[in-house]
């Protein structure tokens, strides 16, 4: 009967973490899924978004809502700059230059917000100022369902965008065939440039959620974020969007689960072998036999 | 409408196009026939902005259109219809004709029910994805696509790749229309028989530049096929 | 000479050999976030032959190459078939599971009255049989070197023979590579394993220059970084690993000036290069330039 109550308690924690991976996921895979590019600089900029936040907390405790929309512009800004720099001139073959590039950016990011906040570790705003919500034996932190919904929430509206707009149907022929939507007449390069605004927006977004559910933000965040958001698109079947939730939910779970159960060392371990086995194995559901 | 001077095209180490110089007369169809390899779909790629030219100018409608990229060509009025087709295959046959039709505001109702009447297959399979489509429909499709941007010049490579003979018939016919309709074609192809039929006028073009201009008839069929597909040797 | 440019050197020569490990895979045309696992095996399997089983160095560095190599073909025997950005996910995952192995490796055993070995997390101290033997740092500088520069004669032997071209080849057009009749994956796989025990080579150098080694030293920064080297420094020749080695860690760490902002100065350079030389300094035309010039 106790094994019952932490598999459901580790269940209830691996869908409030996969809530935050599956952010990451989606805007990590819509960069990939669009640009064909991994962005090694896509925690770093999320985590400036999250530190411009920090930093209008500290200076002049700015509300939650402010804190969001700041981040947010500051990751979009911050996305704008490794776009312009790594993935614009790379766009003809040369993945591996825009991946070194992005590497570089990350780097240069991380330092700068050091720089700027010296501090190993600063304060953030609680999402949420109240307890936990208790149902029966089990416990489920608020900041955690906010999370999810608002994962839900962007899922919902990246669908709306993707199809019911003329801009998403652009992305979806990207998407398809980026030489077949210039030659129907779409600014290919332009729709690269929004989509990258548009991950990074989300990228803020989920930046400025966990930094106020842990209350805190460290330089650790921007590597960390890169890797769940990699991790969460890669065992959702790389460049697929639905997949990058169910991947980052799939990570939180498997990750509650194992840490539980084996530690967390092992818990990485895991993460990492089952990548390594998807990847070795490349069932249907992952994307790469039409690009790979 | 369209002329093409000394165009000059590489891939990395490889000259695609040595030079290649030729004009396209507004209404009519004008074919490229050549080997495999000599440049014809180098070309097509470059008069629509994909590719870029190491020198020469393509001028169409009075201003020079080289070094444009794809979306602005399609702006001057330029479509084309690539080799392989090239649909969008995770989108509907409708929402690929929209695709076309990106850079048009206005409404799109008359210019799908034109499409649609042009090629009824489509109108049947209009929820249906491009990917899921045979062949010869992906080709309609595509042709479908381009026209909805209402270009002035229709550029096609190699439309009947890949067909099975009556589809061919179809597609030739479909081509014959558009002409009868206005349009100005110019035609790479590699069934030099059909595309003959009903071209005005055509191009020979081996290993990157153009060595023979005429109408058909200039040249007995059988010379021009031997051409096309072997290349004029001794 | 100063003991700090003493140790900047013996840094750069170090590196040189995790970043040729890499730029072996990028010409090949495949790209590895993973080498700093097989820098890791080779440095735990010299640490412990030389500390723990008495063994002499250079025996040391042989068993460490071999485990490297084999370490290597472990990971590229189930992802041979994968290619771009699915195998370099692949080399990251197996990398990471390699340093969480080294953080759980506890072997320790009593030598001269001592407990020596890996310790996990706390790391593996004294592997001090360089320092024994009383060998100074300059003499161990230039045993790094001189293996550094057998390693590089190979490479620039190997670039102008049969293997070379089918490496590029491969590199430039895998396809057409099968297509001529090169079984790419047993080639593929040759070259990762090569890949694998050159990494350990520098690995076992690295673990007796420091006498001490922490699975933190193996973690994704020297993966990523020594690729950078590579691709920065330029995939025309193997001097391109080392001309990037250099001018990170000899002109920017070594400069005092640049101190806090290296970073900065260093990523934003390297991305600004990159636009404009996306092969690197010395890339192909680079050097048939420079061939052509002094020939």
């Amino acid at each position: 009967m106790a094994l019952l109550a932490d598999l459901v308690q580790n269940t209830l924690d691996g869908v409030a973490l996969g809530a935050s991976y599956a952010l990451l996921g989606i805007g990590f895979t819509l960069i990939f899924g669009v640009l064909r590019r991994a962005n090694l600089a896509y925690g770093p900029a999320l985590m400036l978004g999250a530190y411009a936040a920090a930093w209008a907390s500290l200076s002049f405790h700015a509300g939650l809502l402010v804190l969001a929309g700041i981040a947010v512009a500051a990751s979009i800004v911050a996305g704008a700059y490794v776009e312009r720099l790594c993935f614009a001139p790379h766009r003809k073959g040369a993945a591996a230059a825009a991946m070194v590039a992005s590497f570089a950016l990350w780097m240069q990011l991380e330092e700068v917000a050091m720089l700027a906040m010296p501090r190993h570790l600063y304060a953030f705003p609680a999402l949420y100022e109240g307890g936990p919500l208790e149902i029966g034996p089990f416990v489920v932190r608020v900041d955690a369902l906010l999370t999810l919904l608002a994962a839900v929430a962007v899922c919902a509206l990246l669908w709306a965008i993707l199809y019911r707009t003329r801009f998403g149907l652009a992305v979806r022929a990207v998407i398809d065939d980026s030489r077949a939507a210039g030659l129907a007449g779409i600014d290919v390069p332009k729709i690269f440039m929004l989509v990258f605004a548009l991950a990074s927006a989300i990228g803020g977004l989920a930046g400025f959620l966990i930094a106020a559910s842990h209350e805190q933000v460290t330089p650790m965040l921007g590597m960390w974020s890169t890797l769940k958001g990699m991790l969460a698109m890669m065992l959702g079947g790389l460049g697929s969007l639905p997949g990058a939730v169910l991947g980052g939910l799939a990570l939180g779970l498997i990750e509650a689960h194992a840490h539980w159960f084996l530690g967390p060392q092992l818990r990485d371990f895991l993460v990492y072998l089952l990548l390594f086995a998807l990847l070795a194995l490349r069932p249907p559901w992952m994307a790469g036999a039409r690009h790979g | 409408m369209l002329s093409v001077r000394d165009l000059a095209t590489a891939y990395g180490k490889i000259e695609a196009l040595k030079g290649v110089s030729l004009d396209v007369a507004p209404g009519s169809i004008t074919c490229l026939l050549g080997p495999n390899g000599a440049g014809k779909t180098t070309l097509m790629l470059t008069i629509a902005g994909v590719l870029k030219p190491r020198k020469g100018s393509i001028r169409f409608a009075e201003s020079e259109i080289s070094g444009l990229p794809p979306d602005a060509i399609v702006k001057r009025g330029i479509a084309l219809v690539p080799e392989n087709r090239l649909v969008f295959p995770s989108m509907t046959v409708l929402e690929n004709l929209q695709a076309g039709a990106y850079q048009r505001k206005d409404d799109l109702g008359a210019d799908v029910e034109r499409v649609f009447a042009r090629f009824p297959r489509l109108k049947e399979r209009a929820a249906q994805q491009a990917g899921t489509l045979s062949g010869g429909e992906q080709q309609m499709l595509a042709v479908g696509r381009a026209l909805m941007s209402r270009p002035r010049l229709l550029l096609m490579d190699e439309p009947s790749l890949g067909l099975a003979p009556l589809v061919v018939d179809e597609i030739f016919r479909t081509i014959a229309e558009l002409h009868r309709d206005g349009a100005t074609i110019f035609l790479v192809e590699q069934n030099a028989h059909m595309a003959l039929k009903v071209a005005q006028h055509f191009f020979l073009m081996e290993q990157g530049k153009v060595t023979f201009s005429g109408n058909p008839g200039s040249l007995a069929e059988d010379e021009v096929i031997r051409r096309a597909y072997l290349g004029s040797s001794r | 000479m100063d003991e700090y440019a003493l140790g900047v050197l013996t840094n750069i020569g170090l590196v040189s050999f995790v970043a040729l490990s890499a730029y072996l895979l990028l010409i090949a045309g495949e790209l590895s976030f993973g080498q700093q696992a097989f820098f890791g095996v080779g440095a735990y399997a010299a640490g412990m032959a030389t500390a723990m089983l008495g063994l002499p160095l250079p025996v040391a560095v042989l068993i460490s190459m071999i485990l490297g190599a084999a370490a290597a073909a472990l990971v590229a025997l189930p992802t041979l078939r994968l290619r771009g950005l699915y195998f370099a996910m692949a080399t990251l995952a197996a990398a990471e599971m390699f340093r969480i192995l080294f953080e759980l490796l506890h072997w320790q055993i009593e030598v001269g009255g001592e407990r020596v070995g890996p310790d996990g997390t706390q790391g593996f101290r004294g592997i001090r049989w360089v320092f024994e033997r009383g060998v100074e740092p300059d003499a161990f500088l230039a045993i790094v070197w001189l293996l550094l520069g057998l390693v590089l004669l190979l490479f620039l032997v190997m670039e102008r023979s049969r293997l070379g071209a089918t490496l590029r080849a491969l590199g430039d057009d895998p396809g057409l590579a099968g297509a001529l009749g090169i079984d790419v994956e047993r080639f593929k796989l040759g070259v990762v394993a090569a890949s694998g025990a050159l990494a350990a080579l520098g690995g076992a150098l690295y673990a007796h220059h420091n006498t001490y080694i922490e699975p933190r030293n193996f973690d994704i920064m020297l993966g990523v970084h020594s690729l950078a080297y590579a691709l920065i420094g330029g995939l025309g020749t193997a001097l391109g690993p080392l001309l990037g080695a250099v001018l990170d860690i000899g002109v920017l760490e070594a400069s005092r000036f640049l101190h806090g902002y290296r970073m900065i100065v260093f990523g934003g350079l390297v991305a600004l290069l990159l636009v404009f030389r996306p092969r690197g300094l010395l890339d192909e035309r680079t050097v048939r330039w420079l061939r052509a010039r002094f020939s």
